[in-house]
């Protein structure tokens, strides 16, 4: 069912309490896709999966869910004028702290959405998803008395006990101790990938985007930035905000000369760089210091020049050492800081080295 | 916690004093207490009067219910001096449980006809009531007898109070010194088959009842007829019944008393005789029997004019101390006729 | 109380046991049974509607529904007879309007019966379950009740299965207190004449003189009590559950026309028959009857009322709070026991509470007397029992249960972390509390003492037995006067009484926001 449109949001604004919290958002998913939807805290990821999920009404614009089976075509179409409530939109959802019911055992938990099926029925799904889930055993368990993964697994086997098309995550990954969130995002991923299930989820980490999502969706002051797959919106992303937030390198100012563009460690071609436009309103480009993506790839150690950086910091990695260079040039606007430099070789603190951009397609960003 | 305790202590410290302050009240000079079964703005203007008289400040608390408990729980520290009752049962209930001192004034002995007041002299009567038969003004006058509240012809069209009130207890009481224990149940029994409605209220609601066409006839004490004339809203009620003395033809009406007896342990002792002599005089007993539109004990005071305008009547001469002997049965039968229920 | 019931004499309890006694029990079991009910009825779903709907007048109703509590149960089973009874204004004007002659002409339903006293006790009681509830609700997690959605119930499915549940443990302190309060009442049964095991009480004490057949009953009563609040707390055993999450956006169900409409009638209901109306009737009363003098006359009652109702409101509180803290804090295995023993006394009618008391302090005074007497110091006279010290003991044992239950239940909203926390960060015991459980816990105490307060405003049997010489209550001014049919003349007293019981009420709704 792959490139089949699950769900598509168009123009879509939400107001709460007289706020605008969303504006102007567009977004599809394809049937099997996972979405991550990121963006720092308070730009209205959040509002934007209940208003999916249906808890929030849309002020202007338009939702599809497609919500068709095998046999019969079926697109529900919500708009300011016509709301589904959320029990009618077939969609699944992990709230953050999962919203387990406390009162009731494991087991009756996941029954909670499929009671009114036969009991069979009821009982070989409740039998395939604690298997599925490795929660066997735990079925009479109460909430309180799983540990946090397990929680989350059972979250996620009584929405999936309903089938749904869509599952919404609301930061899984947030309540779960760092060392078992990366082993545990794999599984689910794995465990999305084998039922099929499209998913959106909410992160504010960059990490679990990359490691989770199929396609990821940057968030700003309620509006999608940029979406498409992990790579490609590492490779160019569209705006100042989508790169800072992903962090794919460091700012470093440049100032525009000619067809040059120069910078505290050296100028290279206009010719082969792009400048990324994010505010419309600002047309004199030349006039302002623009800032210079610097990925840590683009970055070239030299031997013999003239020394125009100072290792600041240094930093034990995985593949050798990271280093934070900050330019020896101080009271300059080309002056910079913080420079993310990988090297294998070993640099003293405060040493002073050379170092110059590798060609590549230059981003430039206002 | 120093702000808790600080606030705790203020609290604990103005608790106790203010306990030492009232117990310290009870404690001043030239008063007497009394503790009194009948409603204390019934009493009021006589001990004003007697304050008046004498300077003795009077206290007074009120109850329904519990106060012979009271009393034996307070033992000899007890500060009571005089207790008012307004029924027979209550005063043999005080000096059957040793509650009571006996009071030899000649002047109370001297007023009181003997069957008014104890052998042992530890209670007097103040006043007497009669338990009458009230009936809807269509009816005429009529010549009743309590037996026949029993009589089928008044099948749905008579009302009452609970028959466990003192007033009722002590009606059943004399009805069993009559009739004997058996007889008296099956009275009960056809009584409550006649009742226009389950036993409630008090005995002006039974007026109230007739007054609305409820029910035909009621029992209620003599004076509750006069209370209600003199209250302009029952006074539509009262006008609605007569007032007939039952078993004229006969025994006689059941006669009830409030009465009064000296505490056993009481500490102001002078104080509480001269109460005492002060509730049997005459001014006293003129006073009482108006206020309360009762019958005064005093053979030489005349009962109001209200009272002496119902006429003269026969009084079952039964002894009060047999009606007080058959209390419990009389509660026992009532029970077991569900009177109540 | 239940040694003497041992030594009970077997006679007339027999004898009870033949003649009254089972109609007395079924009564009682039943007045509970339909009390809770309707209690439960008209609390849940109020509090329910004014959190989860956007019901008109909302913001008024949410204390408005509060306000009942201030009407003392006898007061409105008076006004009430007065009205629907058949000389009442409604039945007159009934039989005006079809001009019937009697009674037979017609069927009106008799307010004197049990269920009359039922409904009436459930107008002035269903406050205590709609603020629990309504609290409870308003606490939740609201994920929850999404989650809910999420799993196919509609909104009010999503209500029924998920928020009322969870809400069950607060409905059900609610309905236990409710319980209570109807098992030891003994005015309204009384002035409508329906008999209960609180009646046989009364009649086996005060009638029969058998103090130990009344303490019999009485345990009875008791261990009726005791299987519900067992059974109550066995039902929510294991449930250990709390959202710690403050509540920004609770979900609002919005409602058609014809819905805010019934819902708001239905709460209307509430409001006018539990207070507005019996409070309208009273100030008719009052201004046909009463004059200056009369308001006078009211003010040492009032400062009496007024006086130990905060001395009991303020140590209830207190005890409950140290009980409370003890329950949680300590790792003795007997910690329960304080708080569960302090339930029992509100289901302790209010005259056996005194019995049980005057049994008490009397030896006591007896013992403190004679130590003054062989100090030969002055006589101290009766200096538990015959003074505010025995009411205010009585209110406190009697009110304990309230006080304990809200306290309680703010406690356990705490999480046990915060427990743990301060002393990571060097704080002792005393400042832990003063710092924080105290300030965290600061609504609870407040609703804890106003409850206690209002309660002991209203209270009769006890404060009539065990009350000093001179010291009227206006509680006591308002029943002797009911007693005798004649409220108008106390109708002013009346007003009174509910206005101080309004005080707190409105003054907690202000703290609130």
């Amino acid at each position: 069912m792959n490139n089949i449109e699950l769900l598509s949001i168009k123009q879509l604004s939400v107001k709460l309490q007289k706020k605008i919290i969303l504006s102007d958002t567009n977004l599809t998913l394809n049937f099997g896709e996972i979405l991550g939807l990121v963006g720092p805290s308070g730009c209205g990821k959040t509002t934007l999966l209940n208003t999916i999920a249906g808890f929030n009404e849309l002020s202007t614009g338009e939702l599809k869910i497609n919500n068709s089976t095998q046999t019969a075509m079926n697109i529900l179409t919500i708009s300011p004028s016509k709301n589904i409530p959320p029990e009618h939109r077939n969609i699944g959802m992990i709230f953050q702290d999962y919203a387990l019911f406390p009162h009731l055992s494991v087991k009756k938990n996941i029954y909670f959405g499929i009671d009114k099926l036969p009991k069979s029925e009821q009982e070989t799904r409740t039998a395939d998803l604690l298997h599925l889930l490795k929660l066997t055993g735990l079925e009479s368990r109460y909430p309180h008395q799983l540990s946090g993964g397990q929680q989350q697994r059972v979250a996620i086997a009584r929405a999936l006990a309903l089938q749904p098309k869509l599952l919404l995550l609301d930061e899984p990954f947030s309540n779960i101790d760092a060392r078992l969130r990366n082993e545990l995002m794999l599984e689910m991923r794995q465990l999305l990938k084998q039922l099929k299930m499209s998913a959106i989820f909410v992160t504010h980490n960059k990490d679990e985007v990359f490691t989770f999502a199929d396609k990821i969706a940057v968030m700003h002051q309620g509006r999608i930035l940029q979406t498409g797959s992990p790579a490609s919106v590492c490779q160019s992303p569209s705006s100042w905000q989508v790169a800072d937030f992903l962090q794919l390198g460091s700012w470093i100012p440049v100032k525009a000369k000619g067809n040059e563009y120069q910078t505290a460690i050296g100028s290279f071609s206009s010719t082969n760089s792009a400048i990324v436009d994010t505010n419309n309103e600002a047309n004199n480009k030349n006039s302002q210091t623009l800032q210079f993506l610097l990925k840590p790839q683009a970055i070239e150690y030299c031997e013999d020049e003239k020394v125009n950086v100072t290792v600041d910091n240094i930093a034990v990695t995985e593949q050798g050492f990271r280093y934070l260079l900050s330019s020896i040039e101080r009271d300059s606007s080309l002056a910079f800081k913080q420079l993310s430099f990988y090297s294998e070789m070993l640099l003293a603190l405060g040493q002073k080295i050379a170092i110059k951009i590798k060609p590549h397609p230059y981003q430039i960003y206002q | 916690m120093p702000q808790i305790t600080k606030i705790r202590k203020k609290i604990l410290l103005t608790f106790t004093s203010l306990c030492l302050i009232s117990s310290s009240l009870v404690q001043a000079n030239e008063e007497v207490n009394v503790y009194s079964y009948r409603q204390a703005f019934l009493v009021k203007p006589l001990f004003d009067k007697f304050t008046e008289n004498t300077g003795i400040k009077v206290n007074v608390i009120f109850a329904k219910t519990g106060m012979a408990e009271r009393l034996e729980r307070e033992g000899k520290h007890s500060p009571a001096d005089v207790l008012l009752t307004t029924d027979i049962s209550r005063l043999i209930e005080l000096q059957d449980r040793n509650l009571l001192q006996a009071n030899d004034a000649e002047v109370l002995l001297d007023v009181i006809p003997s069957q008014y007041r104890a052998k042992d002299n530890t209670w007097f009567a103040l006043t007497t009531r009669v338990r009458n038969i009230y009936s809807a003004k269509r009816l005429g006058t009529l010549d009743i007898n309590y037996e026949d509240l029993a009589d089928s012809k008044y099948k749905g069209r008579i009302c009452t109070r609970s028959g466990k009130h003192a007033y009722n207890i002590a009606l059943v009481s004399s009805m069993i010194a009559e009739h004997g224990s058996a007889e008296t149940l099956v009275w009960l029994e056809k009584f409550k088959a006649n009742l226009a409605r389950k036993p409630q209220g008090n005995d002006r609601g039974q007026v109230q009842a007739i007054h609305q066409n409820l029910c035909d006839i009621s029992l209620g004490n003599s004076y509750y007829f006069g209370r209600m004339l003199s209250d302009e809203k029952q006074k539509v009620w009262a006008e609605a019944v007569n007032i007939n003395f039952p078993n004229q033809s006969n025994r006689g009406a059941h006669v009830n008393i409030s009465g009064m007896g000296m505490a056993k342990f009481s500490p102001n002792t002078g104080n509480a005789k001269q109460l005492m002599a002060f509730l049997i005089s005459k001014e006293a007993q003129q006073l009482y029997a108006e206020t309360n539109v009762e019958y005064p004990v005093r053979a030489d005071v005349m009962p109001s004019e209200l009272v002496a305008s119902w006429g003269k009547f026969k009084a079952d001469d039964l002894p009060l101390e047999t009606i007080a002997k058959y209390r419990k049965e009389a509660l026992k039968l009532i029970d077991q006729a569900k009177f109540d229920l | 109380m239940l040694l003497a019931s041992l030594s009970s004499s077997s006679d007339l309890f027999s004898h009870l046991w033949q003649t009254v006694l089972p109609d007395y029990i079924t009564n009682t079991l039943i007045l509970g049974v339909l009390v809770v009910c309707l209690t439960l009825i008209f609390g849940t779903f109020s509090a329910a509607f004014i959190v989860h709907t956007n019901i008109v007048g909302k913001r008024f109703l949410r204390w408005l529904l509060l306000l009942p509590m201030a009407m003392p149960g006898y007061l409105v089973a008076y006004l009430y007879t007065d009205v629907f009874d058949y000389a009442g204004p409604v039945q007159r004007a009934l039989r005006y309007w079809f001009n019937w002659q009697s009674p037979n002409d017609y069927w009106f339903f008799d307010i004197r019966t049990l269920p009359g006293a039922a409904v009436i006790l459930a107008f002035v009681l269903f406050p205590y379950v709609y603020m629990l509830a309504r609290t409870a609700f308003e606490q939740q997690d609201q994920n929850l009740l999404r989650a809910g959605r999420l799993l196919g119930l509609s909104s009010k499915q999503s209500f029924l299965k998920v928020a009322l549940p969870l809400a069950r443990p607060a409905i059900a302190v609610a309905a236990s207190l409710v319980l209570m309060e109807t098992l030891a009442d003994f005015a309204t049964v009384n002035y409508f004449a329906v008999n209960t095991l609180t009646t046989a009480i009364y009649d086996t004490w005060l009638g029969y003189g058998d103090l130990a057949a009344a303490n019999a009953l009485a345990s009875i009563l008791m261990l009726l009590i005791f299987f519900v609040v067992v059974a109550e707390q066995r039902a929510r055993a294991g449930q250990g559950h709390q959202s710690n999450r403050p509540n920004k956006n609770i979900e609002v169900i919005k409602l058609s026309f014809i819905q805010q409409c019934f819902i708001g009638a239905f709460c209307w209901i509430l409001v006018f028959a539990g207070f507005l109306a019996p409070f309208i009737l009273l100030i008719i009363m009052a201004f046909e009857y009463s004059d200056l003098n009369q308001l006078i006359a009211l003010l040492p009652p009032s400062i009496n009322s007024i006086e130990v109702s905060f001395y009991a409101a303020t140590i209830a509180t207190f005890l409950a709070l140290l009980f409370g803290l003890y329950r949680r804090l300590s790792q003795d295995k007997w910690r329960m026991l304080p708080l569960s023993l302090a339930g029992f006394g509100y289901a302790i009618p209010g005259t056996v509470l005194a019995m049980v008391l005057l049994a008490t302090f009397g030896p006591l005074d007896h013992m403190l007397n004679e130590v003054a007497d062989y100090l030969r110091l002055d006589s101290p006279g009766l200096l538990l029992s015959g003074t505010i010290f025995a009411v205010v003991f009585a209110f406190v044992v009697r009110f304990a249960a309230i006080a304990n239950g809200t306290i309680s239940s703010g406690i356990e909203q705490i999480p046990r972390s915060v427990d743990l926390a301060p002393a990571s960060l060097g704080a002792g015991l005393g400042k832990m509390l003063i710092k924080i459980h105290i300030p965290i816990l600061k609504p609870s105490i407040l609703v804890a003492w106003l409850l206690v307060f209002v309660e002991s405003m209203k209270e009769l049997p006890a404060v009539l037995l065990l009350r000093p010489f001179n010291f009227e209550t206006l509680s006591i001014q308002i029943y002797q006067l009911i007693s005798d049919e004649m409220l108008e003349q106390g109708a002013l007293g009346a007003i009174l009484i509910v206005l101080l019981g309004l005080l707190p009420i409105v003054w907690l709704n202000k703290e609130r926001k």
